[in-house]
């Protein structure tokens, strides 16, 4: 079990604290079902960590709101915003649930998982191949989100994960994407990944 | 493996998908209905969330009517939990939406996080005869002429989350997102 840090109070705009969390809980639910259906613990442990972070960011928040409350009036508006907040951190904790199948060495049946991979019409794992256009690319430079709306939520080179990378960061020959977002675009993306068949220029 | 053990998993996998759809989709709901301080969509959240809870109680039933081996104990377990943690990303959507419920005025800081923008929701149902019948979301092309995004479709007492083949029928009520000059583009397309 992971030491608990202790969290202490930091002036942080609650504005940045709880859109954080959102963001990241929600991540978090692709990247556990993605643990899960393909097996992987490193991905499973490392979303166990960033469900550790959303628990910080919650008390963050909680403090930050507190501070924040000068009447009745705020404390009636902030406690929506402490309930919204805590069921962030729910999701979160669902996620870390899944993740947990995985760690816990119970894993899921693995015909469920070929089955699932059928009917799964929003995340994908590619492996990036040598010949492929995206290798050498800036993620920022992909521009995926408007070209076939999708988006790469996690990637792993060599034994690392890099959860939500930077647009800055570069794609190489062997990494391996996880990819969320509509069917036509995943199935788009998976072959330019794979590079089944030359389609540059288009 | 026998093809009635085959045909069975299918129809566990068609209902853990259900449930992670339905749950998946409660969450986009509920941050709308705080986005638009909508009654209405956090009303529909709930419905759902008692959906979920029937959905559940019946995909577990399933999985421990099915006969399987002493090994696969633990992948069956592991199915049982993914049904559960469906269950509780549910309630953490009708957590969301009881804010509006409350009548609590969702905070201003919610919904700029949400998105900073002036998006409304609209619910507009399809009538016959509109070009929309028959059509798949893609071929709708609703955001491309309208500006406005679909959050769901509402076909009886089902919500369907949209999936790019999704196909429109009369009478389906579409639950959309946008500014609202879009709402009347949709609205129009939606008759006819």
């Amino acid at each position: 079990m992971p030491a608990l840090e202790k969290v202490r109070y930091k002036p942080v705009p609650v504005r940045d604290l709880f859109l954080e969390m959102k963001n990241l809980s929600e991540l978090m639910i692709d990247l556990a079902y993605s643990a899960a259906l393909f097996n992987d613990r490193e991905l499973a442990e490392d979303i166990l960590e960033l469900e550790n972070r959303v628990d910080t960011l919650d008390y963050l928040l909680e403090m930050t709101i507190m501070i924040a409350a000068r009447d009745a009036h705020d404390a009636e508006a902030l406690a929506g915003v402490s309930a919204v907040a805590s069921a962030a951190d729910k999701i979160s904790d669902a996620a870390a649930d899944i993740a947990a199948i995985v760690t816990q060495n119970i894993g899921v049946h693995p015909i469920v998982s070929q089955v699932f991979e059928k009917v799964e019409e929003r995340l994908m794992q590619a492996k990036v191949s040598a010949d492929s256009s995206l290798a050498g690319q800036r993620v920022g430079e992909l521009d995926l989100a408007a070209r076939m709306g999708v988006d790469i939520i996690a990637l792993r080179r060599d034994k690392d994960w890099i959860i939500n990378p930077a647009k800055t960061e570069h794609i190489r020959s062997g990494d391996v994407l996880i990819v969320r977002g509509v069917h036509s675009g995943i199935k788009e993306f998976k072959e330019l990944a794979e590079q089944k068949h030359q389609r540059r220029g288009d | 493996m026998s093809q009635e053990k085959q045909a069975r998993f299918e129809e566990i996998v068609e209902r853990l998908v259900e449930l992670k759809d339905t749950s998946e989709l409660m969450i986009d709901l509920a941050y709308s209905s705080l986005l638009s301080n909508s009654r209405e969509l956090a009303e529909e959240v709930q419905r759902l969330e008692e959906r979920v809870d029937k959905l559940h109680t019946s995909f577990e039933l399933l999985v421990l009517q099915s006969e399987f081996d002493k090994e696969e104990a633990k992948g069956f377990l592991g199915l049982i939990r993914l049904g559960v943690a469906t269950e509780k990303i549910a309630d953490a959507a009708a957590q969301i939406s009881e804010v509006v419920l409350r009548g609590i005025e969702p905070h201003p800081v919610l919904q700029l996080s949400i998105r900073a923008a002036e998006e409304t929701v609209a619910y507009v149902p399809v009538a016959k005869g509109s070009p929309l019948v028959d059509k798949t979301l893609t071929e709708a092309r609703i955001p491309e002429e309208t500006g406005m995004w679909i959050l769901a479709i509402r076909r009886g007492n089902k919500s369907i989350r949209p999936k790019p083949d999704s196909k429109i029928e009369v009478g389906d009520v579409l639950i959309a997102s946008g500014y609202a000059e879009g709402v009347e583009s949709l609205k129009r397309l939606s008759k006819r």
